[in-house]
C-alpha cells in the first residue's frame, strides 16, 4: 500500500459517488425505467402529460452504451494519438452525450407516436429544452467512468488487464443498475405520485394517476431534476460509490499477490457488515413506523 | 404529412433480406479489399449491418410484443451475448482448416441452431407457450451474429480470425459493438412500443440507429484501419444516420395524434 | 490443423458449464421487484433481473480479472470474483433501503409469507393497503446476497477458462460477458422478470431454468472451448 495509490483510491470513489448521482438525474429528468411504466400508463388512463418519456431501453444497456462509446473514443484518442488521459476522458464523454441526444429524441418521438390513440401530443419545445439537461448528466456520468477505467487500467496498480471500452461497458451496466435499484425509487415512489397517503407505497388504484401540474402551471420534467437530486441522486452516488470505493480499497491495501486472503476476508467483513446495518434499519423503521393502521389479519404486529 | 408512404414487410422477406444482404456484404467488403489492397471498402460491412438490424430488429419486435415479463431488452441481451462468441467461432474453425471464406456461413449456421434450440428449450421446458418463439429466437440470434461479424470485419477490413481478434477484441472494441448491436436490435421496438407501434415505423428507427452505429465504429476504425478509410465509414455513417433519422421523424409526424411546437395538454385532457 | 479434443477441454467445457448454471441459479435468489417495487408497490430491487444480475456479477468478473493478471490459482479468483460481486449488491439494496426508509416512509415487508423465515418478524400488518409489499426486508437481503454470491462464482469460472483457453484477457472477458447474458436472460425469463428470493413459491421453478440453462451452457460450451489461438498463417 502506498499513500498515491491510495490518493487514487479514493479519487474512484468519489468520482463514482458523481457519476452514480447524475447518472440517477439523468434517468429522472428522461423518466427512465421503471417510474416510465407509470408515464406510459398515464396517458393510457385518460392523463396524457408534458413528460418526456425516454426509454432508451432500460437503464444499464443505456448507460453501458453512453460509457463503453466514452470509452471508445478515449481509447482511440490515447492509443492512436498519444492524447493526455483528461482530454481524452472529455472527448470521450461528448460523444456519448450526443449518442444520448439521438436515442433520447428518437426514444420520445417514438413513445409518443405509439400512443396517438390517447391523443397524447408531441411537444417539440420539450425536445428542445429538455435534451441538452439529460446530455449534460450524461456527460458527467460518462466523463467519470471513462476517468474510472482510465485510472484502473493506466494509473493503478496492478494495471487492470481488460481494456478500457470493456471496463466502461462493465462499469455502465453496473451504474444503470444502481441508478434504476435505488434512485428509481426516489422518483417513483416519491415525486410521480404526490397525492396518495405518506408513508406506504403506490395504492395500485393510483396507478397511472401521475401528478402532471405543478405550482405553476404544467410540471416538466427538469422539475423532476429538482426534486430527485436531494436524495435519490446522492444515494445512488452512495450506491456505486460504495462498490467502487470498497471493491478497489481491498486489493490497494492489501497486495492481491501476497495478501490475497486479506482482501477477499476484508470483503466478506464489508458484506457482513452491510447485511447488519440493514437488518438494524428494519428493526428501526419498523419500531417507529409501525404496523399500517387498516390492517385487519390474525397476525399479531 | 398524409401522404408519406410506409412499408410493410412479411418476416419471410426480411430474413431473405437480412441473410443475403449481410452475407453478400460480408464478402463484398473483404473481397473489394483484397482485390484493391487496400482497406477502403470497409466501409460496406457496416452496410451490411444494416440489413441484419432490419432482420433482427423485427423478430424482437415479433416475439416481444407477446409480453416475456422481463422487458425487451433481455432478449437483445441473450442473442448479443451468444453473438459475441459466436461471431469468431465460424472464422476460428474455418480458418483451422485453412478455408477462411465460410467462416461467415458456419457462424449463421450455428447461431441460428442455437437461437433454435433455445426456443425450443423456453417452449417445451420453461412452458412459454409463445408460437413463434423458436422461430424468433432463431431469426434474432442469427441477425444478431451477422450484425456483429459484419461490424468487426468492418473495422478489420478482413475475414482472418486473427486480425479481428487483434483489432476487434484486444481493443476493446467488442463490448462497442455488443452493446451498439444489441441497441440497434432492442431500441427499436423497445422506444416505439405502445398500441399505435408501426412496423415501418420500428424498422426505421432501427435503421438511424444502425447509421448512429456505423459513425461510432467508424472513429473506432481510426485505430485499426486508417484514418482515411475511417473517415469514409464516418462519413457515409453520418449521411445514412441523418437519412433515417429525417425519415423517422417524419413518420413519428405521421403516426402522432398531433406534433405541436409548444402549448398545454390538449383540450380533452385539462 | 484440424479438430483435437483432449481431456483439458472437457475440463473446461464443465467449468463453463457449472460456471453458467451457478448463474442460473444465483439469478432466482436475487430479490427483484421489477417496475412497481421502484413506485414501492412490490418488495424487492426496483429493476430488471437480468440487469441486476448482470451489474453484480460482472463487477465480481472485474474484481476476478484483476486478480487473474497476478495469480493463477482458481480459489482466490473464485473468491474475489463472488466478494465483488456481493459488495455491489449490498451496496445498491442497502442504499436503495435507506430511500424505502428515509424518503418514502415505509417499513419492509414481504407479502410472500406471513413471517420472515430469518429473524421471524410478521409480515402482513406490515404491508401497505393496495400494494404487495415493499423494501427489502432481512431474507430477501440475504437472499440477494447469496444471489450475488452465485453469480460472482459462475462469473469468475467462465472466465477462468476462457482466459486457460485464448491467454488473452481481453478476448476471455467478452467471452464471459456474452456468457453471462445468456445465463442470467434464460433464469429471468423462468421467473417472468420478478421474484422475492428463496422464500418465494417461484423459487420452486428453478429446475426448469437449471435444465435450459444446462442445454445452452453446453452449446456456448463448444463453441468456446473449440476456438483455439491460430499461429500466423
Amino acid at each position: 500500500m502506498d499513500a498515491f495509490g491510495m490518493g487514487i483510491c479514493a479519487a474512484a470513489g468519489a468520482l463514482a459517488f458523481v457519476a452514480g448521482a447524475s447518472e440517477d438525474i439523468d434517468s429522472d429528468i428522461g423518466s427512465q425505467s421503471n417510474p416510465n411504466s407509470q408515464v406510459q400508463l398515464a396517458a393510457q388512463v385518460g392523463n396524457p402529460h408534458r413528460i418526456y418519456n425516454k426509454a432508451i431501453a432500460g437503464e444499464p444497456p443505456s448507460n453501458a452504451l453512453w460509457c463503453a462509446v466514452a470509452c471508445l473514443m478515449a481509447y482511440v484518442l490515447i492509443e492512436g494519438y498519444h492524447m493526455p488521459l483528461l482530454f481524452a476522458a472529455v472527448a470521450g464523454a461528448s460523444l456519448a452525450a450526443l449518442f444520448d441526444g439521438v436515442m433520447s429524441i428518437s426514444a420520445y418521438l417514438g413513445r409518443s407516436a405509439s400512443q396517438a390513440r390517447f391523443n397524447q401530443w408531441i411537444y417539440l419545445d420539450i425536445i428542445r429544452y429538455t435534451t441538452p439537461s439529460i446530455m449534460a448528466h450524461v456527460w458527467i456520468t460518462s466523463f467519470c467512468i471513462t476517468l474510472i477505467a482510465i485510472i484502473q487500467v493506466y494509473v493503478l496498480t496492478p494495471h487492470h488487464p481488460f481494456p478500457i471500452p470493456v471496463i466502461g461497458l462493465i462499469w455502465g451496466i453496473t451504474v444503470g443498475a444502481i441508478g434504476s435499484s435505488v434512485g428509481d425509487i426516489h422518483y417513483g415512489g416519491e415525486r410521480e405520485f404526490q397525492w396518495r397517503l405518506f408513508g406506504q407505497g403506490l395504492n395500485t388504484m393510483l396507478s397511472g394517476q401521475i401528478v402532471r401540474k405543478a405550482e405553476a402551471g404544467l410540471r416538466n420534467s427538469i422539475d423532476n431534476a429538482w426534486f430527485c437530486a436531494k436524495f435519490g441522486g446522492p444515494c445512488t452516488g452512495l450506491g456505486f460509490g460504495l462498490t467502487v470505493f470498497l471493491d478497489n480499497w481491498r486489493t490497494t491495501v492489501f497486495d492481491p499477490v501476497t495478501q490475497a486472503t486479506y482482501a477477499i476476508a476484508m470483503g466478506c467483513f464489508f458484506v457482513l457488515a452491510m447485511n447488519l446495518y440493514n437488518l438494524y434499519m428494519e428493526i428501526s423503521a419498523r419500531k417507529k413506523y409501525g404496523p399500517y393502521p387498516g390492517y385487519k389479519g390474525d397476525i399479531a404486529a | 404529412m398524409d401522404q408519406l408512404k410506409g412499408f410493410k414487410l412479411e418476416p419471410k422477406q426480411l430474413r431473405m433480406y437480412g441473410i443475403i444482404g449481410s452475407v453478400v456484404g460480408i464478402y463484398l467488403t473483404v473481397g473489394l479489399n483484397a482485390m484493391t489492397g487496400t482497406k477502403v471498402f470497409s466501409f460496406i460491412g457496416c452496410i451490411a449491418a444494416l440489413f441484419a438490424v432490419l432482420w433482427g430488429a423485427n423478430s424482437i419486435r415479433r416475439i416481444c410484443s407477446y409480453g416475456l415479463g422481463t422487458g425487451v431488452p433481455a432478449m437483445g441481451m441473450l442473442c448479443t451475448g451468444m453473438a459475441c462468441v459466436a461471431a469468431v467461432f465460424g472464422l476460428n474453425i474455418a480458418g483451422r482448416f485453412g478455408f477462411e471464406i465460410a467462416g461467415p456461413i458456419i457462424t449463421l449456421v450455428y447461431a441460428m441452431v442455437f437461437g433454435y434450440v433455445v426456443g425450443t428449450l423456453c417452449n417445451k421446458v420453461m412452458k412459454f407457450n409463445i408460437p413463434i418463439m423458436e422461430e424468433g429466437l432463431m431469426d434474432g440470434s442469427g441477425a444478431c451474429t451477422m450484425a456483429v461479424l459484419a461490424w468487426s470485419v468492418s473495422l478489420s477490413g478482413s475475414l482472418s480470425y486473427n486480425e479481428i481478434i487483434a483489432t476487434v477484441y484486444n481493443t476493446g472494441f467488442l463490448a462497442v459493438i455488443f452493446i451498439l448491436g444489441g441497441m440497434a436490435l432492442f431500441h427499436p421496438f423497445n422506444a416505439n412500443l405502445g398500441p399505435d407501434e408501426k412496423q415501418d415505423r420500428t424498422l426505421i428507427d432501427g435503421m438511424m440507429v444502425g447509421g448512429l452505429a456505423m459513425f461510432g465504429l467508424g472513429i473506432c476504425s481510426i485505430v485499426t484501419i486508417g484514418f482515411a478509410p475511417a473517415m469514409l465509414t464516418i462519413v457515409v455513417g453520418f449521411a445514412l444516420w441523418y437519412y433515417f433519422f429525417v425519415w423517422y421523424f417524419r413518420l413519428a409526424k405521421r403516426d402522432a395524434a398531433a406534433v405541436v411546437g409548444t402549448g398545454l395538454l390538449p383540450p380533452s385532457a385539462l | 490443423m484440424s479438430l483435437v479434443f483432449d481431456t483439458n477441454m472437457l475440463i473446461y467445457m464443465l467449468e463453463i458449464v457449472v460456471g453458467g448454471l451457478l448463474v442460473s441459479v444465483g439469478v432466482h435468489f436475487v430479490p427483484v421487484g421489477g417496475a412497481p417495487a421502484a413506485m414501492a408497490q412490490a418488495t424487492g430491487i426496483g429493476t430488471g433481473t437480468v440487469t441486476l444480475a448482470a451489474g453484480s456479477g460482472l463487477t465480481g468478473l472485474l474484481s476476478a480479472g484483476l486478480m487473474m493478471s497476478v495469480t493463477d490459482n482458481i480459489w482466490p479468483i473464485l473468491a474475489t470474483g463472488a466478494v465483488g460481486s456481493m459488495i455491489m449488491m449490498d451496496a445498491t439494496m442497502l442504499t436503495g433501503d435507506f430511500i424505502y426508509s428515509y424518503a418514502v416512509g415505509c417499513p419492509y415487508a414481504s407479502a410472500k409469507v406471513n413471517y420472515d423465515p430469518i429473524t421471524m418478524f410478521p409480515q402482513p400488518p406490515y404491508v401497505a393497503p393496495g400494494t404487495v409489499g415493499q423494501g427489502i426486508p432481512t431474507v430477501c437481503f440475504v437472499s440477494g446476497t447469496i444471489g450475488a454470491l452465485l453469480g460472482g462464482v459462475g462469473g469468475a469460472m467462465i472466465y477462468y477458462p476462457c482466459l486457460q483457453i485464448g491467454g488473452n484477457p481481453a478476448q476471455a472477458a467478452i467471452f464471459a460477458i456474452g456468457i453471462f447474458f445468456v445465463q442470467a436472460v434464460i433464469p429471468s425469463w423462468n421467473i417472468q422478470g420478478t421474484i422475492e428470493g428463496f422464500h418465494d413459491p417461484k423459487f420452486k421453478k428453478w429446475p426448469l431454468a437449471f435444465k435450459a440453462s444446462l442445454v445452452a451452457g453446453i452449446l456456448l460450451a463448444i463453441m468456446t472451448v473449440l476456438i483455439q489461438p491460430l499461429g500466423v498463417a
